[in-house]
């Protein structure tokens, strides 16, 4: 009689977490479990002289013919198989078997001996493995098309604005130089107002030029260029500043001159930088308030600031100023292509400087910090 | 690419006289390993696999090509004009039996004898027809093939493992048995299931031996009867193995049976 510790082999077998089942070497059941019978809902009598396959539905009849059978034949045993096995009301129990075969000395086939485990949440998870593999591969397979046409559209718009830039500069040229012509010939006093606004309106159309050949060369990998020298400040921001003036002669710019010290820079640049603010504030500012400007040269370098007055900035949209094709309000007609601040702030970098920008009910105010290493006398 | 490593071919044998045998659907070569040595002391056996099984180059699966067995056919053609091959002798496993039945067609003097094991022309039940399952079974079976991703998965497992009871099998073959791609795996189950073949049985002018299990799901006795009954002067022999594959569960009677017939 067995103590109390010791283990009932017979009710191991019957009764084990798991369903036994051993085929005779013609693949019938000889013999199988309690835990099968009550998975199954078929009992043990019932199973015997049944083959496996019998247990299946089609598919799984067809697939154990062509796979696991001749598995088992080539290596004598199978380990982690997924099978539905079908139980008496019809239903498919999913389960992950098991299967080994018992030879003879001779090599006989004596048994074939199968267990099988329950594994309905196991195929649950899997299928849900298997459901976002194929999800995630579609989604990623959706967004490579689509990062590849945004790179095409985007580099597409950058060579036509490059090659626009390039052509739009010719005819501009020629009115230029056709308006140099009629000065120098006594005009008359009407003659003269509109040579004057054709001439403020080249320098307009000349400068948005020069931006967006910026733009387009920045992107294209050429990058902002300097080439600096050491010339007073007065000189480059005055003459910015008187053609504005000639542009927007309804307009008054108030100009602060601290610096009166060579500034090393790139002037042709630094007065693309100043035009870019002046313009962008007389084009946004009040009207009838004049814009300021203020260039102090203090212990760190010069700080160029312009000012105008007018309704606030909203605090999200200042973050956005400095983006190309940025537009405050895309439905006005009055403003240009949205590159102005953009390619002030890329002079500004090349110079290792920065643009800093303040705004509330009084004014708003873009700064340029221009670090200067060594100041000149 | 030649057609030799397309389809991996391996021959082997001290004989003059080609014998090719050719894997069904679920495994490759490996099939005929307990079958084709017995050949081999007077003949030249020729084993393969079809694009997509085993070894194959996959990069030469066309899945226009082999929506039909047309394109295993022509594939099978190749191998053997590759290798000369007039006068030889095919054996075909399930669904290359048609695969041989098509290549014959197509080239009537590269075999004059072939053994069909556990063939079928059709597999789909039609009119006047048992071919064993219902089109409503077999789509079940494509469909669940089709999301039943872990069947194939699972049947890896097994075979990556080593198999210290019988070393004989060999690292080589416990790695690649039943290997397959799973969407070509399916699209060989489409065309191999919804095959239709049976028009083509009659155009057959070589000696045909039908090896025909007891008791298979797959290529009921009923099919192999048919088989016999539309290619003119076949014989079909019945043999004691059951399932569907004797090659793999019977190879002694499966290789006394093709002995007696060549």
């Amino acid at each position: 009689m067995p103590g109390p510790a010791a283990e009932d082999l017979e009710d191991l077998y019957e009764n084990a977490p798991c369903g036994y089942l051993s085929l005779g070497p013609d693949g019938r059941i000889v013999k199988s479990n309690k835990t099968l019978s009550r998975w199954l809902g078929v009992a043990a009598e019932e199973l015997r002289g049944q083959r496996l396959r019998d247990l299946l539905s089609i598919a799984g009849q067809i697939f154990y013919e062509t796979h696991f059978a001749p598995l088992l034949r080539m290596q004598g045993f199978f380990d982690e198989v997924a099978l539905d096995l079908i139980t008496a009301d019809g239903a498919p129990l999913h389960v992950l078997a098991n299967a080994a075969e018992r030879r003879d000395a001779d090599g006989g086939l004596l048994f074939t001996r199968v267990t099988v485990f329950r594994a309905t949440e196991r195929r649950r998870y899997e299928r849900e493995l298997v459901d976002a593999t194929e999800t995630a591969q579609a989604e990623s397979r959706m967004s490579k098309g689509q990062l590849l046409a945004e790179h095409e559209a985007a580099e597409l718009r950058e060579q036509f604005i490059a090659v626009l830039g390039h052509d739009l500069r010719n005819p501009l040229a020629a009115i230029d130089g056709g308006t140099n012509l009629l000065m120098r010939e006594p005009q008359s006093e009407k003659s003269q107002r509109v040579i004057g606004l054709i001439r403020g309106s080249v320098l307009r159309m000349s400068g948005l030029i020069d931006n967006v050949m910026d733009f387009a060369r920045g992107r294209l990998g050429g990058g902002i260029q300097l080439s600096r020298s050491s010339r007073p400040l007065a000189l480059t921001l005055e003459q910015v500043v008187g053609e504005l003036r000639t542009s927007y002669p309804e307009r008054e710019i108030e100009l602060n001159l601290d610096a009166t010290a060579e500034v090393e820079a790139d002037h042709a640049r630094l007065a693309q930088l100043f035009s870019n603010l002046l313009a962008n504030a007389i084009t946004h500012g009040a009207v009838d308030r004049p814009v300021r400007v203020d260039a102090t040269m203090g212990a760190t370098g010069l700080e160029l600031s312009v000012a105008n007055a007018g309704p606030p900035i909203p605090p999200a949209a200042i973050e956005q100023l400095f983006q190309p094709f940025y537009r405050s309000n895309p439905q006005s007609r009055v403003q240009g292509l949205g590159l102005g601040l953009y390619i002030a702030a890329q002079i500004a970098e090349a110079h290792g400087g920065r643009i800093d920008v303040t705004s509330d009910a009084t004014e708003t105010r873009f700064t340029f910090h221009l670090p200067q290493v060594e100041k000149r006398a | 690419m030649t057609v030799i490593s397309r389809n991996h071919v391996v021959t082997a044998g001290a004989g003059l006289r080609p014998m090719i045998f050719a894997h069904g659907f679920g495994c490759d070569q490996n099939m005929w390993r307990l079958v084709a040595p017995a050949f081999e002391a007077d003949h030249l056996t020729v084993l393969f696999d079809h694009v997509g099984a085993g070894k194959s180059d996959l990069t030469a699966y066309d899945a226009g090509k082999y929506s039909t067995l047309k394109g295993y056919a022509d594939d099978l053609v190749e191998i053997g004009r590759a290798l000369g091959v007039t006068g030889g002798v095919f054996v075909g496993h399930s669904v290359s039996a048609m695969i041989g039945v098509l290549a014959s067609i197509k080239a009537p003097d590269m075999f004059e004898s072939l053994v069909l094991v556990g063939p079928s022309p059709r597999y789909i039940d039609a009119e006047g027809y048992h071919g064993g399952f219902t089109a409503t079974q077999v789509e079940e079976l494509l469909a669940s093939l089709a999301d039943n991703h872990m069947g194939w998965s699972a049947a890896m497992a097994p075979a990556i493992m080593g198999n210290a009871d019988r070393p004989e099998l060999g690292e080589e073959l416990t790695n690649s048995f039943c290997r397959t791609d799973p969407a070509i795996a399916r699209q060989f189950a489409r065309t191999t299931f919804t095959s239709d073949n049976r028009a083509d049985l009659h155009q057959v002018t070589v000696r045909t031996l039908i090896l025909q299990c007891s008791d298979d799901i797959i290529a009921p006795e009923a099919v192999g009867a048919y088989v016999r009954d539309n290619i003119a002067g076949s014989e079909m022999k019945i043999l004691d193995a059951t399932g569907h594959c004797p090659n793999l569960s019977a190879p002694a009677e499966v290789i006394a049976a093709i002995r007696d017939f060549i």
